[in-house]
């Protein structure tokens, strides 16, 4: 007998709509709503023995509560399996429902949800075992049958294989295994299908960009204090912070004040994604220390910000590349800098 | 913020909006090849280039 834990929002437990969003963790006994469906589909072999109800507000806006809630239900209740929502498309129950897999998890209890692929639920936590569902309650059926599948295989059995094999969301984790062919076969028969319009699937899936909406342009560019920013590897000489020639995940700011172009003597390129010799004999190839400060003395902008920021992009995760960029769009403000190059190698 | 790049159709796609075709990846702001007054006023084109494009309204990523 399977005991199991169902976490739902203030909407599919009946409470109410967004006027119940705020409502406090609750926990009730036995099945509500979808609960009573899993209940169905269970056949005798489990049971739906405790349900965990949190307004979808409460659970994003007060997060330590709903969290100690979540740990006390999972304390209380010893289930052997969590099923959260499915939550389809809905943002702030999705976040809920990934944040209740990631907690059972941290109790040692396996759990599943259902989200849609576009539900922002499914970047808070990559590890969860998450089904695809459709975007609305339309797809309550399907989605509960391959969630309580999943959920067969992570409590006994065999544990579940390949997230491509088993239809759930890839959680970025790769085991060794055996293909049919080698890669070299592999990728030869990806070119050939590509080369005649058939369908082919990436072994290496490419992760796609944000959209930034552009700056409005600089209105008295004679008054603007301006950033320069670096992707290239371009640090005090001696490298002190050990900025890494690849795979970075950090930048650092580093002081530009009272110098009149980049020395060799004093900079160096760290990059290790290309041929680094010239851009270490003559930084400002990488970083034109020399010309900004000709153009500054001109009037064609007001002042160079007395620091410089830099890291390394070689093989830079894009999660970092983004969190990097936010940090350093952060600190351009905090020396409210009106507009910033970036030299990207 | 303009990027200046030597890739700019990477840069594009990563959506920077305002992009400045740079020289070579290893030399993105010049060339060592060239007399040290002719690789300085290459550079100053290319900053200067960037300066103006700070100054552009831009819809999306865009070429300068």
């Amino acid at each position: 007998m399977i005991r199991i834990g169902h976490y739902l929002n203030q909407f599919f437990a009946g409470i109410g709509g967004e006027e119940h969003a705020n409502h406090p963790p609750e926990v009730r006994p036995g099945p509500i709503g979808p609960g009573r469906a899993i209940q169905a589909l269970l056949k005798g072999d489990g049971q739906v023995v405790s349900t965990l109800v949190c307004g979808d507000n409460f659970f994003n806006e007060q997060g330590e509560t709903a969290r100690g809630a979540v740990r006390a239900w999972l304390r209380d209740t010893r289930p052997d399996l969590i099923l959260a929502g499915p939550a389809f498309a809905a943002g702030r129950y999705g976040a809920a429902c990934a944040e209740v897999c990631r907690l059972a998890d941290e109790a040692g209890v396996p759990a599943v949800t259902g989200l849609h692929p576009e539900n922002p639920g499914l970047l808070s936590y990559k590890r969860a075992y998450v089904v695809p569902t459709g975007n609305s309650a339309a797809g309550m059926a399907p989605a509960l049958a391959a969630m309580l599948a999943l959920a067969r295989r992570r409590v006994g059995g065999t544990p579940p294989g390949p997230a491509e094999a088993e239809g759930y969301f890839p959680r970025g984790i790769r085991r060794p295994g055996l293909r049919q062919a080698v890669g070299a076969d592999r990728a030869a028969a990806m070119l050939v299908a590509k080369l005649r319009g058939q369908p082919f699937r990436t072994e290496i899936p490419v992760e796609s960009y944000d959209a930034v909406p552009p700056a409005p342009p600089v209105a008295a560019m004679d008054r603007a204090r301006l950033g320069i920013v670096t992707t290239g590897g371009v640090v005090p000489k001696g490298n002190p912070d050990h900025i890494r020639r690849c795979s970075e995940t950090r930048w650092q700011h580093y002081a530009l004040a009272g110098l009149d172009a980049l020395s060799p003597d004093a900079f160096e390129c760290v990059h290790g994604g290309f041929f680094n010799l010239p851009a270490c004999e003559n930084p400002n190839l990488v970083l034109p220390l020399d010309i900004l400060r000709t153009l500054e003395r001109e009037g064609a902008f007001a002042k160079l910000l007395d620091s410089y920021c830099a890291t390394c992009g070689n093989d830079q995760r894009l999660a970092d590349c983004q969190r990097n960029g936010a940090e350093i769009a952060r600190w351009l403000r905090e020396q409210q800098a009106n507009a910033a190059l970036l030299v990207a190698t | 913020m303009t990027v200046i790049s030597a890739l700019p159709p990477l840069a594009m796609q990563a959506g920077a909006n305002r992009v400045v075709q740079g020289v070579k990846i290893e030399h993105v702001c010049g060339d060592p090849s060239l007399s040290p007054a002719a690789d300085r006023a290459l550079r100053r084109r290319l900053v200067e280039r960037a300066l103006q494009a700070l100054q552009v309204a831009v819809d999306g990523p865009t070429l300068f």
